[in-house]
């Protein structure tokens, strides 16, 4: 007979590398057409990082997402990184992005102060335009600003900026220290039946709700969600890495079994509104911490549907069934 | 198009329409012969990509359409002129002594351009680390994912047959595949010494004796959980090509390449300005692709045969010889009193290391410090100790050891709710960490969403609703 459980799990963890510096560079330039270039020597890894790190520049200097064009991945082009690890990207990398974009534009409000004769610090870059703080309809566009700076004044709009998160060691003996500089948190609940004859455990649902600071791009922190969830579904149910003697006794894609997309529950993905003033625009991070509470909500949603603690993973059916026989065998025996 | 996703197949659905009807009159232009894809040029950005401010925008990825036009490159579409490829002979038992490697009948075969082993590289260690890990094995092979020669051939077939041809003599030591196993004192030492730990962390605060004796209820259980592989769609993949100027360039899947650039400067002994890394677009790196793995060989076999060397690992090469997620052993002692607050956590980690250390440092260093999980609790210790054994190389993995945690503290919370007649969003909101909770590290939380997050969950689940 198939049973309905239902399970919870939540989790926190850290942006950046464990105390250890994890340093980015960038570098960004201004075009006298109001297009600009990030250089970054991260590589895009199919998360869309590229795509992030191109908004927080664009956010920076007024511009839009389109108008930065991202160049990465080349030691003899690019500026050191530390790379696509550790949930580091937006936060890290995003940071030092902020930082060198905000040189840039400081040329510009020096360039363009005298033209609207005003100082520097009243100056912000917003909707392509260098315009006054509080009387906007005083404005420059940024393709002027930067064709201003170049041309006349002789400065052109490039900046480049390192960043690294501030961290304090951890005592040897005790582990005291601030190893990281942020976190993130979440929550995810399963919906799942088991059918209690042969041990297989079918989701049917997953809600999850993840916290990321300010979500630079909701549709790309969403995909990693649903990316992540359906790795911590095979570490859950089905992965599994078989030994005999030392020699691996599945190593393809016909005896290890992932989850395909027929595998895949309904997802329903909310993220929690928070704002952390150490990242990029209040950004923090959310690669791995999407696969990390879905295998452990599936297990509490296992032990309220059939009432078995699964102890090993994965929670293969074999495995589900063996906990559930060895219940009721305690059971009948407990009469 | 069916999918058991209503939403995405919705969102889908909902593109496709978008997309239709933004996409220009004209007739689309075919690519010429080789090249079947037809597609009109201007590109449908979609309205996010063009607003400001651009923070919050929900914009495309300028790289998704090529990679659905099939346009996006990856190193297995790379190709030079007189581009060889390479395959790696793996070692043929988990834990040996290499007393010869003859890869003379190999280098005879025709279009068998240069052969490779550990002896011929000129710095054979690496490791983010320690430098235990060896490029090519020389001369102890540690798993039998270890490379032990490598040969260059002008096509993968060749390749493959010419490493048939290689003879090495083997003298089989004694093995360990049980990390726990592997911490007794009389079993075989993968790296020679007197034991197998090689890193141990300890995260202290409080007195958890006491509490525990303190504790209304003291709740234990071992967990353990299995070896998994990052599976990426693209295998890791590498060309090298050595120029008439002494300087080489690698096409490369690594996800590091500043680092990258430094593995491959010391463990070929060449300065950092005559080498360049171009890492192309990654088919997927989950913390698999975060250390070098082939380059140096295919450097030293470009160098030997003047010609670019490609190798793209086969799905089999990916299981065996690239690294995965570390098995835990996780025993939990935990102290409670009749509301649920929870007194004290005691926490033993037993990591298996695998044959390297890889991100071992990084994964027992944070497992360790996430283990008792997100939660105000007082008194906390915490012991984890890594182990090597002669299987796959353990390391880095989307979570660093997070997931395996988080399977046993969350697993404990229900078993303690269950047991106190707790709802577990209760004992949770009860627990949970708020701003400015200390961490088991004593460090002040800041920006924490642990209670939104639970809150925003259940209410999307109806859980109070659907109460059993």
């Amino acid at each position: 007979m198939k049973k309905r459980g239902r399970g919870m799990a939540c989790m926190w963890y850290p942006i950046g590398f464990t105390v250890a510096a994890n340093p980015s560079a960038a570098t960004v330039k201004v075009n006298t057409d109001g297009t600009a270039t990030l250089l970054t020597g991260t590589v895009e890894t199919g998360q869309g990082a590229l795509t992030v790190l191109g908004q927080i520049a664009a956010e920076t200097l007024g511009l839009a997402t389109d108008d930065v064009h991202v160049v990465s991945g080349d030691t003899d082009v690019t500026p050191m990184d530390t790379g696509a690890i550790a949930s580091r990207t937006t936060y890290v990398t995003g940071n030092a992005i902020v930082r060198a974009a905000e040189k840039a534009r400081e040329i510009l409000f020096e360039s363009t102060a005298p033209l609207l004769n005003v100082k520097p610090d009243q100056l912000e870059a917003r909707d392509k335009q260098i315009q006054v703080l509080g009387f906007p309809s005083k404005s420059i566009s940024i393709a002027d600003a930067v064709q201003h700076s170049e041309s006349i004044v002789g400065n052109p709009a490039i900046g480049s900026a390192t960043y690294n998160p501030p961290t304090v060691e951890m005592d040897p003996e005790t582990g005291q220290g601030k190893p990281f500089n942020t976190y993130v948190y979440a929550t995810q609940i399963a919906d799942i039946e088991v059918d209690d004859e042969t041990g297989e455990v079918e989701i049917l649902k997953i809600v999850a709700v993840h916290d990321c600071g300010t979500p630079i791009n909701p549709m790309l922190v969403e995909g990693q969600i649903q990316g992540g969830i359906s790795m911590g579904v095979g570490f859950a149910l089905q992965e599994e890495i078989l030994f005999e003697e030392g020699r691996q006794i599945n190593p393809n894609l016909t005896n290890y079994i992932m989850p395909t997309s027929l595998d895949m529950p309904e997802l329903d993905v909310g993220l929690v509104d928070n704002y952390d003033p150490t990242g990029p625009f209040g950004a923090k991070g959310a690669g791995e911490p999407t696969a990390v509470p879905t295998a452990a909500a599936i297990m509490n949603a296992i032990h309220d549907a059939v009432g078995v603690r699964i102890t090993t993973l994965p929670a293969t059916a074999e495995r589900v069934l063996g906990a559930i026989m060895e219940k009721q065998e305690l059971e009948q025996a407990a009469g | 198009m069916a999918t058991r996703n209503k939403d995405i197949q919705q969102k889908t659905e909902e593109l496709i329409t978008v997309e239709e009807s933004k996409a220009p009159a004209q007739q689309p232009l075919a690519i010429p012969t080789d090249n079947p894809v037809a597609y009109p040029l201007e590109l449908p950005q979609g309205e996010a990509r063009l607003r400001t401010p651009a923070v919050g925008q929900r914009a495309r990825r300028p790289d998704g359409r090529l990679h659905g036009l099939g346009q996006t490159q990856y190193i297995d579409d790379i190709t030079f002129p007189h581009m060889l490829h390479a395959k790696i002979l793996r070692s043929k038992y988990p834990h040996a002594r290499i007393v010869s490697i003859d890869t003379s009948e190999a280098e005879k075969m025709p279009g068998v351009m240069a052969t490779l082993t550990g002896a011929e590289i000129p710095e054979n260690s690496f490791g983010p680390t320690y430098q235990d890990q060896p490029v090519l094995a020389y001369p102890i092979a540690r798993h039998c994912g270890d490379g032990v020669a490598a040969v260059a051939a002008t096509s993968e077939q060749l390749a493959t047959e010419a490493l048939e041809k290689i003879k090495v003599e083997y003298e089989p030591l004694p093995a360990v595949f049980d990390p726990l196993e592997a911490l007794e004192k009389d079993s075989p030492k993968v790296h020679g010494g007197d034991t197998n730990i090689y890193t141990s962390k300890v995260i202290k605060k409080g007195d958890v004796e006491k509490a525990l004796k303190e504790s209304e209820h003291v709740f234990h259980r071992q967990f353990r959980t299995q070896m998994v592989e990052h599976v990426p769609l693209e295998p890791h993949a590498s060309i090298a090509s050595w120029d008439g100027n002494g300087r080489v360039t690698l096409w490369t899947s690594l996800g590091r390449i500043t680092l990258g650039r430094e593995d491959l400067s010391r463990t070929l002994k060449m300065p950092q300005s005559k080498i360049r890394l171009i890492g192309t677009v990654v088919g997927g790196n989950f913390g698999g692709k975060n250390e070098i793995t082939t380059e140096p060989v295919l450097a030293l076999l470009s160098k030997k045969s003047r010609r670019p060397v490609k190798l793209v690992f086969t799905r089999g090469d990916e299981f065996i010889s690239s690294t995965i997620r570390h098995p835990f052993v996780m025993d939990y002692t935990t102290g409670v009193n009749n509301d649920g607050k929870i007194l004290a956590r005691k926490i033993r980690l037993v990591l298996d290391g695998g044959s390297y250390c890889s991100w071992t440092g990084t994964t027992i260093g944070k497992g360790s410090i996430l283990a008792p999980g997100p939660y105000d609790i007082e008194n906390v210790l915490v012991e984890a100790f890594a182990v090597y054994t002669n299987k796959t190389t353990t390391g880095a993995m989307r979570g660093f050891g997070a997931p395996q945690v988080c399977f046993a503290y969350e697993s404990q919370m229900d078993d303690i709710a269950h047991k106190l007649g707790l709802d577990p969003l209760e004992i949770r909101l009860r627990n949970g960490f708020s701003e400015n909770s200390l961490s088991p590290t004593s460090q002040t939380l800041q920006s924490v969403a642990l209670k939104e997050s639970l809150a925003q969950a259940a209410e999307r689940f109806g859980w109070k609703e659907n109460q059993a």
